[in-house]
């Protein structure tokens, strides 16, 4: 009857903390902080600290759920999954592989996310499986990767600590990732100088020892100024672009168009302060750049992170232990569902699907012929919905909530001849599956989760889940087997190690290895210690490359008709679709109803009180949510979080796409506000 | 230490005064975490090191216990005095608790700020002695300069809160219910930092005669605000003028309850806090 004590990885954001839950008589009923974790040491965030919370709520799914008409009813495993199994093979057999659509799941485990990519890939003969981070870092990966060479954060979030300058720009990570900002204030309690670069006011920017206020979507003219300005003052790293880059000249030649006059103006704020930051960023013997959706959730997303490797580069600003680029990752297993091939292009270790000796490695691997043609991405399956796409699986994703342009999201979920959903609650998107999976949470489950510092953790079941659900990796298994692979893996230990033998970057992970301790990759081999910062020497690529960061505003600006800029984002005590948080009591306390930030100016002007009824539209939609009146938004700027299903924000969004990283525009669109009168 | 704790623990055990022993357990896989050792095999592995607090944990495995269920806790000197705390406040009862005393080294009293590294029951170890906290450059920092300036260090440190609840979560002397930091009355929802600085003042002065000092609230601070700091002073006070410290004696009060009554031996009717963060006492 004693409780017991186990530690496990915190569920919500990228930072990956540790927690100990606290189990009595099988039910979790309190988290506590570890103090041995290498990355949270003893400290977590509201949310970590309420990671029990919706273990046990009511509302978790306990049997798989059959659609009839407008109802659920329930029924056994043995029935739902030769179901599944039917449905999408008779899809597949009248449309072709390449009509069944997947979306795994930034939420679930590595090993979780290798078998959902291995059972698409092989089963259907399509590369059409895809998840969340298409919503989050899509751009990061691409820019990265181009630049670097390897898509991942440089360094790791200890290294923080040690900077002497840190560039903030785009990210509220004291609520978005609260633990690592926990390290920026540690450099500056050492005497760093903290600059934060975002058009909102946040607890980044009141504690940052300068702001920047820019305009929506003028990242890239900042970025060009202060390079410009850099080049000219000949602060550029000259020798280490001489020894370990290309492409200085054409970069160099582009920036003559970014005078820091010009820049400064399209930013709206001083030439001083461009001049201002970009020395001291410049000049500091060590300095890192963190940045999040604030640069990445634009039309110009891969552009924006182009520019920010450059700027690092340029001023020789990677390879350090205390420098580095720092894309925060948002879910706590983004970075491992990327790496474990849940895209449309790569096999896991980012390994492309196109490259015919990869293509054949698998192909022996898996025993299997396996398509050589990238796949679709998130926005794309739901788009195609009922057309290209007959049938989809989705795996943990809750997209009626987290994609643009709601609307449209609603439709074409009702447009799928066969939706699966598998999750641990009846989802806005599970609420239009024809069958739905009921299966476990992060306390419920062994297996693995990689941070944002590219740190495969352990994760340790302490309870077992509600009713008739089950684990993910066993719900995959059986549906595996019943499309007719060799799903027959005991458990998730031995799917790790099939990762190992064909991802290299990941050939020394086991779960041996990390029950006494995260590894970082890359770790090749079972002796290798793991890599706390890349490109130490060398670029992942061999040289790092300078590309051009063409500018492009935002797809929609305001106007006479829509005058407002919209942006959306998180705030502290909810997390993405308040799945969990809003089933979390102390968390939901803090914000029980949708709200949206607006000016005290704009506010008078429509003669609106605070917490009063305001309505917004944008070219997609209206939603009616509180009015928060607060200086931290602009005159001219609404800012409104995506959690509250009962005014999703994402009914407003831009579905605008980076051209390259298909990324949606959701920082930037154009939005009309009125008063709702209160009689409706 | 270790091999002198582990024998009290299995004595304990063997002649089930407790049903229970609660410590540090490394695994085979040298992970160290809370443990309740319900058997005097599972000793092996039991460690005395990190420190981690297990006042508050203790407290509430006591309080799911049944009624006449007894529980030994490996304490320091900070978990006892936490511990005695709680039993002065009615939080457990004094015949369910039993203590197993270790003393902390030299180095933990340096890095804690601790005046006192040790229990009142020793039962395992040598005491070393204590610093004074107000002899060290990190609280210094925070006390000198005039009123003007010390609250703007201290908004600097306090605007960073992010509200996690973790010095609450974390202190073992919080035990208000419900607590006052969850009445929006005191604390804004739904926004950090908390618009005022009152939460952690209204968290500061209720602890003001209970905080024992062990410094969890800091530890477990994801934004580094010194907030043992700003009980030290506070402690000093009650000590210099009223000879009272917190988690000593069961049996003596705090003079915050007493002093409405009974006129303490000093020039003072109430503790002077608002001087207490001040270097020297001007007034």
């Amino acid at each position: 009857m004693n409780p017991e004590f186990i530690k496990t990885i915190c569920p919500y954001c990228g930072t990956g903390c540790g927690l100990i839950i606290k189990v009595e008589g099988g039910v979790a009923i309190a988290t506590y902080p570890d103090r041995e974790h290498p990355v949270s040491r003893g400290s977590l965030c509201i949310k970590g600290w309420s990671a029990h919370e919706f273990i046990n709520h009511p509302d978790r799914l306990t049997d798989p759920l059959l659609r009839k008409g407008d109802t659920f009813q329930k029924i056994p495993w043995d029935e739902a999954i030769p179901m599944a199994a039917l449905k999408l093979r008779e899809t597949a057999a009248k449309y072709g592989g390449d009509a069944i659509g997947g979306l795994s799941s930034a939420k679930c485990t590595n090993e979780e996310n290798y078998l959902f990519q291995k059972l698409i890939r092989m089963a259907f003969k399509t590369n059409n499986v895809d998840h969340c981070a298409r919503l989050c870092h899509a751009p990061t990966t691409v820019a990265m990767v181009q630049t670097l060479g390897s898509g991942a954060m440089t360094n790791s979030i200890s290294d923080l600590a040690g900077a002497e300058c840190i560039f903030v720009i785009g990210s509220n990570a004291a609520e978005s990732h609260p633990i690592i900002m926990g390290e920026i204030y540690k450099a500056a309690d050492k005497g760093a100088t903290i600059i934060a670069v975002d058009p909102r006011e946040t607890a980044v920017t009141r504690n940052a020892k300068i702001h920047l206020r820019i305009n929506p979507g003028t990242d890239i003219p900042l970025l060009c100024g202060m390079m410009r300005h850099i080049i000219d003052e000949g602060l550029h790293n000259e020798d280490f672009i001489r020894a370990r880059m290309e492409g200085f000249e054409d970069l160099n030649e582009f920036l003559q168009l970014w005078p820091v006059k010009r820049a400064a103006a399209e930013c709206g704020i001083d030439e001083e302060i461009v001049r201002n930051v970009a020395e001291i960023y410049a000049k500091a013997k060590e300095s890192a750049i963190i940045y999040c959706m604030g640069i990445t959730q634009h039309a110009c997303g891969t552009a924006n992170v182009l520019a920010i490797c450059d700027l690092a580069m340029l001023c020789g600003h990677v390879g350090t232990e205390h420098s580095g680029i720092y894309p925060l990752r948002g879910q706590n297993n983004v970075q491992g569902a990327c790496d474990m091939g849940a895209l449309p292009n790569v096999y896991p270790g980012y390994q492309g699907v196109s490259d015919s000796a990869i293509q054949n490695k698998f192909q022996n691997a898996w025993g299997d012929t396996l398509s050589d043609k990238p796949g679709l991405t998130v926005t794309e399956i739901i788009g195609l919905a009922g057309k290209d796409i007959r049938a989809a699986y989705i795996m943990a994703e809750n997209p009626a909530l987290s994609d643009p342009d709601t609307n449209h999201v609603l439709e074409s979920l009702k447009a799928f001849d066969f939706l699966i959903v598998q999750d641990i609650f009846l989802t806005e998107t599970a609420k239009f599956a024809h069958l739905v999976f009921p299966s476990s949470c992060f306390a419920e489950k062994s297996g693995t989760f990689t941070n944002t510092e590219r740190r495969f953790q352990l994760l340790r079941k302490t309870v077992a889940p509600p009713g008739n659900a089950k684990e993910d990796f066993e719900i995959l298994c059986l549906l595996g087997n019943a499309l007719g692979l060799d799903f027959s893996y005991k458990n998730p230990s031995e799917v790790m190690d099939e990762i190992a033998s064909l991802a290299p970057a990941y050939g020394g992970i086991c779960f041996d290895r990390l029950e006494r301790e995260g590894l970082q990759w890359p770790c090749p081999d079972l002796e290798h210690p793991g890599t706390r910062y890349l490109h130490k020497d060398r670029f992942t690529r061999g040289k790092g490359l300078f590309v051009i960061p063409e500018h492009t505003p935002p797809k929609e600006l305001p106007d006479e008709n829509y005058p407002y800029y919209l942006s959306t984002g998180r705030m502290f005590s909810h997390y993405h679709t308040g799945t969990m948080t809003r089933r979390s009591s102390f968390l939901n306390r803090e914000v029980e109803e949708a709200y949206a930030e607006i000016n005290p100016e704009d506010a008078a002007l429509l003669d609106v009180k605070d917490g009063e009824k305001i309505k917004i539209t944008t070219r997609r939609g209206s939603i009616i949510t509180n009015a928060r009146i607060t200086k931290r938004v602009s005159k001219g700027c609404i800012f409104a979080p995506f959690h509250f299903a009962e005014a999703r924000a994402n009914m407003l969004t831009n579905p605008a796409l980076d051209p390259r990283s298909k990324i949606p525009e959701f920082k930037v669109c154009a939005a009309a506000v009125r008063k709702e009168s209160q009689d409706g | 230490m270790l091999e002198k704790t582990k024998n009290i623990a299995r004595q304990i055990l063997e002649e089930k005064k407790a049903g229970a022993v609660f410590g540090l357990m490394r695994n085979e896989w040298n992970i160290i975490q809370p443990h309740l050792f319900e058997n005097s095999e599972e000793l092996a592995n039991l460690v005395l090191e990190p420190k981690w607090l297990l006042a508050k944990l203790a407290m509430t495995i006591l309080r799911s216990s049944p009624e006449n269920y007894k529980l030994a806790v490996i304490c320091r000197g900070c978990d006892e005095r936490a511990l005695i705390e709680l039993i002065k406040r009615n939080q457990i009862e004094k015949e369910n608790l039993l203590t197993i005393g270790i003393a902390c080294s030299q180095e933990q009293a340096a890095i804690c700020l601790c005046d006192r590294p040790y229990p009142e029951k020793l039962d395992a170890g040598e005491k070393v002695s204590g610093v004074d906290p107000f002899q060290d450059e990190r609280v210094r920092k925070f006390l000198i300069g005039n009123d003007k300036e010390r609250m703007e260090r201290w908004a600097d440190m306090l605007k960073r809160c992010i509200k996690c609840y973790g010095c609450r979560n974390s202190c073992p002397l919080c035990i208000c219910e419900p607590c006052k930091l969850e009445d929006d009355v005191w604390v804004q929802r739904g926004v950090v930092p908390a618009e005022t600085i009152t939460f952690h003042l209204i968290r500061a002065f209720h602890l003001s005669d209970t905080c024992v000092a062990c410094g969890a609230c800091q530890e477990a601070c994801p934004v580094n605000i010194p907030l043992l700091y700003l009980q030290l002073g506070m402690r000093k006070t009650l000590r210099e003028k009223y000879g009272y410290e917190a988690g000593l004696d069961p049996e003596i009060k705090s003079p915050v309850l007493s002093s409405a009554f009974e006129k303490p031996d000093t020039d003072r009717e109430f503790p002077d806090w608002i001087n207490s963060l001040r270097e020297e006492d001007e007034s």
